[in-house]
């Protein structure tokens, strides 16, 4: 193949994951890890390398108008990002040491685990994202400055253990972690939907920075292939930000589930093989 | 600051830290997104796949790379930006949250530079 060709291969790869993930609310990682494995042949640890540079780009971009809009909370996600970066970290140095096959069979759980939560995801724009609890005058303690103007954050404890375990599984299978930090904050903590969903974006840079830079220096980020495929990734993302109001979701997580599910059985082929 | 909850849309100070780290993070992606693109093209103008070798990170080669237009010096670059833009952006709060005298949160900041620090450190250790 032309080298014209691979380039080209890799950047559609990346915009037309950049574009699914944006419309699905996810980061990218759980598509551009099969599209670099199963798609174009790459070893996983090379995959996830690059999928994180990947979910920091998309991260940055989203992240800096959730910022502006004063959507994200910034208190919140700092401290729960102190220990997703923690567990980032700790996941970027086992990964090397985790049989491929065993990341595989972790990344097909990944993949069902995605599909069955896009099934029973509300199909309403604002479904949960009413306020959880009006924030009272209470004497202000470090929990309470985490709050917002209209709801109160709980349990922070509960939500630092499962940023850790977001952290964790972002190094090890190079995905952003919402998948985790979205509900831990919505359900558990009390965060409402929208706050939740734009704090855990604010939060994947500096989780995923803390491993990329584990797989950086031990040479595990191809560069050149990275390059066109965050490229890709930037623009589809941006594309579907833009159009995500005008799509009917509801045939395209249909479809995106069905994808889903055939990658994990893809992936668990590979990771049996 | 004692009796309620502090919030961004309620708190002045907030108003400034909160664009200025959004400005950050919007100008660090499109940078790095601006070099990778250069980069991209000069390596496929120079006929060479994305696949080949990339000859690794050797931060010290960056800027002579840049300075004949080789593509490895771009690319790398663009990689370093998409990396240290997070850590630049708790940097960035950490003085915000300084200057306002919120303790706590900038100590929560300075251990968050300080894992960013500790995973540099461990990857050499691991890779020397």
């Amino acid at each position: 193949m032309s080298p014209l060709a691979d380039g080209l291969i890799l950047l559609v790869g990346g915009v037309a994951t950049g574009l699914f993930g944006s419309l699905l609310g996810l980061g990218g990682g759980v598509l551009i890890v099969p599209l670099l494995t199963l798609g174009l042949g790459f070893p996983l640890l090379t995959a996830v390398g690059i999928s994180l540079i990947c979910v920091i780009v998309t991260s940055g971009a989203a992240a800096g108008v959730y910022l502006e809009r004063r959507v994200a909370n910034l208190r919140l996600g700092m401290t729960l990002e102190l220990f997703t970066a923690s567990g980032a970290l700790v996941g970027g140095l086992i990964a090397f040491a985790i049989p491929e096959r065993v990341l595989e069979g972790a990344f097909t759980a990944l993949l069902v685990y995605t599909a069955l939560t896009m099934l029973r995801r509300p199909t309403g724009p604002a479904a949960g994202d009413a306020p959880s609890e009006a924030a009272p005058d209470v004497p202000s303690t470090f929990t309470s400055r985490l709050s917002g103007p209209d709801y109160r954050v709980h349990r922070l404890g509960v939500g630092i253990v499962g940023a850790v375990g977001a952290g964790i599984a972002s190094a090890l299978l190079g995905i952003g972690g919402g998948l985790v930090k979205v509900p831990v904050m919505h359900v558990i903590m009390g965060v409402p939907l929208r706050v939740a969903t734009a704090t855990s974006n604010l939060m994947i840079g500096i989780t995923a920075s803390a491993s990329a830079i584990v797989y950086l220096l031990r040479g595990g980020i191809q560069a050149f292939v990275a390059a066109p495929t965050a490229i890709g990734v930037f623009i589809g993302a941006s594309i579907g930000s833009r159009i995500a109001s005008r799509i009917d979701l509801r045939v395209l997580r249909g479809l995106f589930v069905a994808i889903l599910l055939y990658t994990a059985w893809q992936m668990l082929q590979r990771a049996i093989a | 600051m004692i009796g309620r909850p502090v919030t961004a849309g309620e708190d002045p100070a907030a108003t400034a830290l909160e664009p200025a780290i959004a400005r950050l993070l919007t100008v660090g992606t499109y940078l790095a997104i601006a070099l990778l693109t250069v980069g991209v093209v000069l390596l496929l103008a120079s006929g060479a796949s994305p696949r080949s070798a990339d000859g690794g990170l050797d931060v010290g080669r960056i800027p002579a790379d840049i300075a004949a237009l080789r593509p490895a010096g771009f690319i790398w670059l663009g990689l370093l930006v998409v990396i240290a833009t997070p850590s630049a952006r708790v940097a960035t709060a950490l003085l915000g949250y300084v200057r306002r005298g919120e303790r706590d949160m900038a100590i929560v900041g300075t251990l968050i530079l300080v894992v960013i620090a500790t995973s540099v450190t461990l990857a050499r250790i691991v890779e020397g």
